[in-house]
């Protein structure tokens, strides 16, 4: 980035902690709403019974100020509000949120977030490995294909630490929904077929009390023309890409240009687990 | 300064029997709310029942905030609440052999 347009972004505080491509698709800082930002639901025709059921209750997003019963209100990194995710309390319950736009150049794009997750503080435990997961996730479609990068940090399974990001790339079925066969849908985040990314053990501040919030950087970045994950960085750690890959489907019907980005969080217990995002931007390069 | 407004679906379609209550919904920065409840299906006697606001101090531990709605035989009921601090979420407790599927709308506004 030129040193001109780089001294700008550092004159703003909400963007100089950020490395944005050159122009900015958008940039969410919570404060201010949750600016397009929504629970994700599956695909259904004429009933809500005919979604799959792992779609049926993915929670809404909600504007958080970080409130423990023991300190009060932690607010966020910058400011008062951050998007929260919360699961139910039911081990292996997801909450999914999602901002849907379209590209309009098929070139890099840049992810970058501030977040953090703890679980529910209704335990005076270390409770370090009650959230099984967060994690972040895009849905893209070309003339050619949909693909969809997933990349999660596994905290715990089954009550064992794991510590490590993941990616899948593995496909899982699809499905007809209704009875007219124009929609169909797939469970593109089941426990199924996730595979480490190399080396990617990760430790993260989770500070010994679930009030405690320490906010982590991730970044993502993809080329949309040659559909590859070129950058994956959580913090001070940069991961080995070199055999990460996104699920790859066949073009569909009316996904043209589509460019979502959701992220997620999954409890391993019967506690809701919380994911929290400061503040997020997507930037692209053209 | 337009006035930040959400509304979020925090109960939808999923039977409701027994004691029930809405997942936490945390929402300090809004001055108004308004639930709203839409019966999907109902099976049972739900005469005289209402689902009650509550409102707590750490999403955890709760109390009733006095207001309520109940639900006759329209499709849609709501009511409207304010000074709730910074948690909300709905409760009822539903007769044996009773069940609803519901819509249930949380409006909010600065």
């Amino acid at each position: 980035m030129a040193d001109q347009a780089r001294a700008v972004l550092n004159a703003d505080p909400m963007l100089s902690r950020f490395d944005p491509l050159p122009r900015i698709i958008y940039h969410d800082d919570f404060n201010r709403g949750l600016r397009g930002w929504v629970e994700l639901i599956g695909n259904y025709e004429d009933s809500l019974d005919s979604m799959l059921p792992q779609y049926a209750d993915m929670r809404p997003p909600m504007l958080s100020s970080g409130t423990h019963w023991d300190t009060g209100t932690h607010g966020a990194m910058q400011g008062t509000y951050s998007m929260k995710l919360a699961t139910r309390a039911r081990a292996g319950d997801i909450s999914v949120s999602i901002k849907r736009v379209t590209w309009r150049h098929r070139g890099p794009v840049r992810l970058e977030a501030y977040f953090t997750f703890k679980p529910e503080a209704s335990e005076l435990k270390l409770s370090v490995d009650d959230v099984r997961a967060v994690g972040v996730l895009f849905d893209l479609q070309d003339e050619a294909y949909r693909w969809m990068p997933h990349w999660r940090y596994l905290n715990a399974l089954e009550g064992e630490p794991v510590r490590s990001w993941q990616f899948k790339r593995e496909r899982e079925p699809f499905h007809d929904i209704g009875g007219r066969a124009e929609t169909v849908s797939h469970f593109h985040l089941a426990p199924t077929g996730w595979e480490n990314v190399p080396d990617s053990g990760q430790i993260l501040c989770y500070n010994e009390v679930a009030t405690k919030f320490n906010w982590y950087y991730l970044r993502m970045d993809l080329d949309l023309a040659s559909r590859q994950i070129t950058h994956l960085q959580c913090n001070d750690r940069v991961h080995d890409v070199t055999d990460v890959g996104p699920m790859m489907i066949p073009a569909m019907p009316n996904l043209d240009c589509m460019l979502n980005v959701a992220f997620w969080v999954e409890t391993d217990v019967d506690k809701r687990a919380f994911l929290y995002v400061d503040s997020v931007l997507l930037s692209g390069e053209w | 300064m337009l006035r930040e407004s959400y509304t979020a679906i925090v109960e939808r379609s999923e039977e409701l029997r027994g004691d029930f209550a809405t997942e936490p919904y945390e929402c300090g920065w809004a001055g108004e709310a308004i639930f709203f409840v839409r019966i999907l299906e109902r099976e049972g006697n739900l005469e005289g029942i209402s689902l009650h606001v509550q409102i707590s101090p750490d999403g955890i531990r709760w109390c009733d905030e006095g207001t309520s709605v109940a639900l006759g035989e329209e499709e849609v009921a709501f009511c409207k609440v304010v000074h709730f601090g910074n948690w909300l979420r709905l409760s009822g407790r539903l007769p044996d052999g009773a069940s609803i599927r519901a819509i249930i709308a949380l409006s909010l506004k600065a």
